[in-house]
């Protein structure tokens, strides 16, 4: 995973350039595992890179600059982890890389598509066929079943519940250790079941990459655990990207590598 | 199924005590709409029956003389009109025969009618005199069923009149009176029966008598005045009418143009009907919709998170249509059935003269038209919520 500090406005060659050199690693203060971390990324395609995003938000006539000029890029078959601190802009640039909100001004590539000029349905099929998402929250349906809320996306997609979804859901489901909860309501499930249920969901139509935001924010120590622990399970077995949103310095740790933002800029590893 | 569908039932079903509500009202505005319609329809249908089943659908008259303008040497001439002649139907058999083969006549009666004083001592009243063939004297109105004295049977020296007039001469069944006719000529005739139909210009100036007494009466040997005619079906009389018009060349005229204030009555009270049924389904509408979109802001976090799984806002936006019709086809069929077991009820009760008490006809509830108008209101007042749902942001709404 390649990171770039520099608020200016870059081209994409710079961009390119700095996905792989060493020297911008290298001038940051990185040990030499993270440094290897980084050279091994190199080998990897890349599955998302960010150009000088920036997000301003407007309040009347004055503007907020959330998003200073990031660049960022994400190599296939990551596990990164994305710290700063509460309004360091962590949430904005997550939501953006997420394809949920628009930068003001920057460009997102997705597997070497750009995104900038998509429509709003192209970038809502953009997240259903390519991206995954665990929230802090679970927020499943909570009216719909475990294997209900696993299929979702994709049978919501197809228009409907066919017979393969479902079998890909209850692979998911089983994989997350939850194929005897496939039939109980959302509500009916624990905090940790529903977080692994939430898991098995961004993963049902295969997506290349996974946006957890705080996926153990709101679970006790062994459910974390046990959240982390499925996570990078799978992340090595099936090749999948995860970025991580997280406070907590020991998810981190579980993570290929580490981006913190400070102020709406990245900072360090 | 669709998947759309399996979430919005499963939405639907899953607040049920809301929904019951929901329905309920629904149902509640449907039964109104029911109601209204079966009555007002009733009414009509009530006020024309009792309007023709007591005169004829069309009648048939010679036509009117009318002055024609003829051009004679580029200058314009009026033909003048002789008004001595007498208007008659001298070829009232022939006529028959058309009118009999016309398809939907079923009753033709040959009349000699016209005016006449009644006189009993120094009393005179006048009288409209219907000279009818005496098996024909129920062909236009049914008088046999209102006869409250003596019989409906016309006999050569027997007059039928209505009660009113038998009143102001005091007549009875059996009392001779003296007939004079507009021709001058007279006849000393027995009263055979009194009838009372409920309409003052019948039960007070009718009189029916055998066409063979009326006809010296009225100075008629061989014709007749006009031609009564009762239809299968009352509604076709303009169609049947002008059908005969042109064919018969006589004056034809369907009951509705005699009866214009019927008409109107029935059209106000077809357009206060549809001013109630408007405010119906505006008020489903607004219940559907208002529901819908409190359920747009309760499931703001599971509609953030579909679309921030990449479901489409159409997808969204169908799923909330179909709550709508969901709940519009539920309340639809619910509150025909009670609409239309209310209307039942409702005509089942009677009089003491066994008549209904309410002219309702629960048949006539524009069933179909209330299920589908509620139905597509429903669709459309879903529209409001999916669009709002479509339209909730998914960052904003993951973050509630």
């Amino acid at each position: 995973m390649i990171y770039n500090t520099s608020s200016n406005n870059i081209s994409s060659d710079t961009v390119s350039n700095n996905t792989v050199s060493n020297n911008t690693v290298s001038n940051n203060t990185v040990s030499n595992n993270t440094v290897s971390k980084v050279a091994k990324s190199k080998t990897n395609s890349t599955l998302l890179l960010a150009n000088n995003i920036i997000k301003t938000f407007r309040n009347g006539e004055q503007e907020t600059f959330v998003l200073k000029g990031i660049n960022l890029t994400i190599p296939q078959g990551k596990m990164i982890a994305l710290q700063g601190a509460s309004g360091s802009g962590k949430s904005t640039l997550l939501n953006i890389l997420g394809l949920l909100m628009r930068p003001t001004s920057g460009e997102l590539m997705l597997l070497d598509h750009s995104l900038t000029n998509l429509s709003d349905a192209e970038l809502s099929n953009y997240r259903n066929r390519h991206l995954g998402f665990v929230f802090q929250y679970h927020n499943l349906l909570p009216d719909f079943t475990a294997l209900e809320n696993v299929a979702f996306p994709a049978a919501a997609t197809r228009g409907r519940l066919t017979a393969d979804i479902k079998k890909r859901a209850l692979l998911l489901l089983d994989k997350v250790g939850l194929s005897d909860r496939s039939n109980f309501l959302a509500s009916q499930l624990s905090g940790g079941q529903k977080q692994r249920v939430a898991i098995a969901r961004s993963l049902i139509n295969n997506p290349k990459l996974v946006f957890a935001d705080e996926p153990t924010g709101n679970l006790d120590q062994d459910s974390a655990k046990q959240v982390m622990n499925l996570l990078r399970d799978i992340n090595q077995t099936d090749n999948t990207t995860f970025l991580i949103s997280t406070h907590d310095n020991s998810v981190a740790a579980n993570c290929d590598d580490i981006v913190r933002i400070i102020d709406g800029k990245i900072a360090d590893v | 199924m669709p998947f759309s569908l399996l979430v919005a039932w499963r939405y639907i079903t899953a607040n049920s005590l809301q929904t019951l509500l929901l329905v309920l009202g629904v149902s509640l505005s449907v039964v109104v709409f029911v109601f209204i319609t079966a009555l007002i329809n009733g009414l009509s249908i009530f006020l024309t029956q009792e309007t023709t089943s007591k005169i004829a659908h069309i009648e048939l008259e010679p036509a009117n003389k009318i002055a024609r303008v003829l051009t004679n040497d580029n200058r314009f001439v009026a033909q003048p009109v002789s008004t001595l002649q007498r208007k008659q139907i001298r070829n009232w058999q022939q006529v028959i025969e058309i009118a009999g083969s016309t398809p939907g006549v079923s009753v033709i009666s040959p009349i000699v009618d016209g005016n006449a004083f009644l006189v009993r001592g120094e009393a005179t009243q006048p009288i409209a005199i219907q000279g009818v063939e005496p098996s024909k004297v129920d062909a236009i109105t049914n008088i046999s069923s209102y006869i409250i004295k003596g019989t409906a049977e016309l006999t050569t020296g027997g007059l039928i009149i209505g009660a009113d007039l038998a009143d102001e001469l005091g007549l009875f069944v059996g009392t001779p009176v003296l007939l004079k006719s507009e021709r001058g000529a007279e006849r000393l005739l027995s009263i055979t029966g009194i009838f009372r139909v409920g309409l003052s210009s019948l039960d007070q100036r009718v009189g029916f008598l055998s066409i063979n007494v009326a006809r010296p009466l009225f100075d008629l040997p061989d014709g007749i005045t006009s031609l009564g005619l009762k239809l299968d079906d009352p509604a076709d009389a303009p169609a049947i009418a002008k059908v005969l018009q042109n064919s018969t060349q006589l004056k034809s005229t369907p009951w509705q143009e005699k009866n214009k204030s019927l008409q109107n009555a029935t059209d106000a009270q077809g357009r206060t009907g549809n001013f109630i049924q408007g405010f119906t389904l505006l008020a489903i509408i607004i219940s559907i919709s208002s529901a819908l979109l409190l359920s747009t802001y309760r499931r703001r976090a599971e509609i953030g998170i579909m679309r921030a799984t990449g479901i489409s806002r159409q997808f969204v936006a169908t799923v909330f249509i179909f709550q709508g019709i969901f709940i519009g086809a539920l309340g639809a069929f619910l509150g025909a059935a009670a609409g239309y077991q209310l209307c039942v009820k409702l005509a089942s009760i009677t009089k003491a003269d066994g008549s209904s008490m309410l002219p309702i006809a629960p048949s006539e509830g524009g069933y179909m038209l209330v299920i589908i108008l509620t139905i597509v209101g429903a669709a459309l007042a879903a529209v409001l919520p999916a669009r709002a749902a479509s339209a909730v942001d998914p960052v904003e709404a993951i973050q509630q």
